[in-house]
């Protein structure tokens, strides 16, 4: 966006007129990023505004030709995964969480048809912040496979693949999570 | 019939196939229908991940963010300011030690020429000259140091 690589420009001169620009753009897709990925409102506050300082000082680094987005997530997705480490928030041994069974076809998979988007919400809060992560990437900031990919740093199928086990233990968590009115 | 397709009904509802595996789900879709429910499942899922609350952040942080930025912006402007100013007055200062003995060396010479009486050496007028130069220099290094102190205690 030319608006972004103004602003960028007058940021990278000390202008911070530039900086109100980036922010008012992009502070609450940053935001929501964070907070998925964290899960935690103060820690995401923490990174949000390191990030920002981050940008501040790292700007003559951005490469105009590309877009600012992405490089933005970049900057906050190292912090926030430093974060995560010193906090110990984030476990490697989610990846080894069952997923629940594809062929499987009862009541309680039916009630997936029924998610509220609050359930999901929830569901999407008891996963781990990696699967949360490519999660919203896909769905909220709807980023297409190659941008994922590009985003999290790894090879497309990687990407495909981190986003499959991500949507099946959704699932397993909705599946295993009681259903509105107590019913599951 | 074509294999089911159960693994790929969740990156399809996600928009994540390539053409390709899209078209051979769709396909398998119109004539399965115990895929074709398992795919509507996984597009319901699909569309409650898009309508998600969307969290913003507080005005408030908004606001101290702002200000740490500018305010880190205007300290690394004063930095880069002080570090041009400093390598302006040590080349400065380099010029005028250079140049000064030649001009000593000049004056020196003329005077006591015009004066017709000795005015002393020229190398200690010019000794002098640095020392003066010296002493200048360091009262201001003391001076910028306290003031960079108090800027410090005031923050």
């Amino acid at each position: 966006m030319d608006a972004d690589r103004e602003d960028a420009a007058k940021l990278g001169k000390g202008d911070t007129s530039g900086l109100a620009g980036l922010m008012n753009r992009h502070q609450d897709r940053l935001f929501r990023y964070l907070l998925r990925l964290v899960g935690d409102t103060s820690v995401a506050e923490d990174v949000f505004q390191q990030t920002w300082l981050n940008v501040a000082e790292r700007i003559r680094r951005y490469d105009p030709a590309r877009p600012f987005a992405p490089w933005l997530v970049t900057v906050a997705r190292n912090l926030a995964l430093d974060q995560l480490r010193r906090r110990k928030m984030l476990s490697l041994e989610e990846a080894e969480e069952p997923l629940a069974p594809a062929s499987a076809s009862d009541p309680h998979e039916r009630a997936m048809a029924r998610q509220s988007a609050a359930r999901v919400d929830a569901a999407l809060g008891a996963l781990g912040p990696l699967d949360r992560e490519v999660l919203t990437l896909r769905f909220e900031d709807e980023l297409e496979l190659p941008e994922l990919a590009a985003t999290l740093a790894v090879p497309l199928p990687t990407a495909k693949a981190r986003l499959y086990r991500a949507l099946e233990r959704l699932r397993a968590k909705l599946l295993t999570s009681p259903a509105p009115g107590g019913r599951r | 019939m074509s294999a089911h397709v159960t693994e790929r009904l969740a990156l399809a509802a996600a928009g994540a196939l390539d053409a390709g595996e899209a078209e051979r789900v769709a396909a398998h879709l119109g004539e399965c229908e115990a895929c074709a429910a398992r795919a509507a499942e996984w597009r319901q899922l699909a569309d409650a991940m898009h309508r998600l609350p969307q969290p913003r952040p507080d005005p408030v942080l908004v606001a101290r963010t702002r200000e740490a930025v500018e305010a880190l912006v205007a300290e690394r402007a004063e930095r880069a300011f002080n570090q041009a100013a400093l390598g302006f007055a040590v080349a400065l200062a380099w010029t005028l030690a250079i140049v000064g003995w030649f001009v000593f060396d000049l004056v020196a010479g003329e005077l006591a020429l015009r004066l017709a009486r000795p005015i002393g050496s020229a190398a200690a007028w010019y000794a002098a000259y640095l020392l003066a130069g010296w002493v200048a220099a360091a009262a201001a290094a003391v001076m910028l140091g306290r003031r960079t102190q108090e800027e410090g205690r005031l923050v």
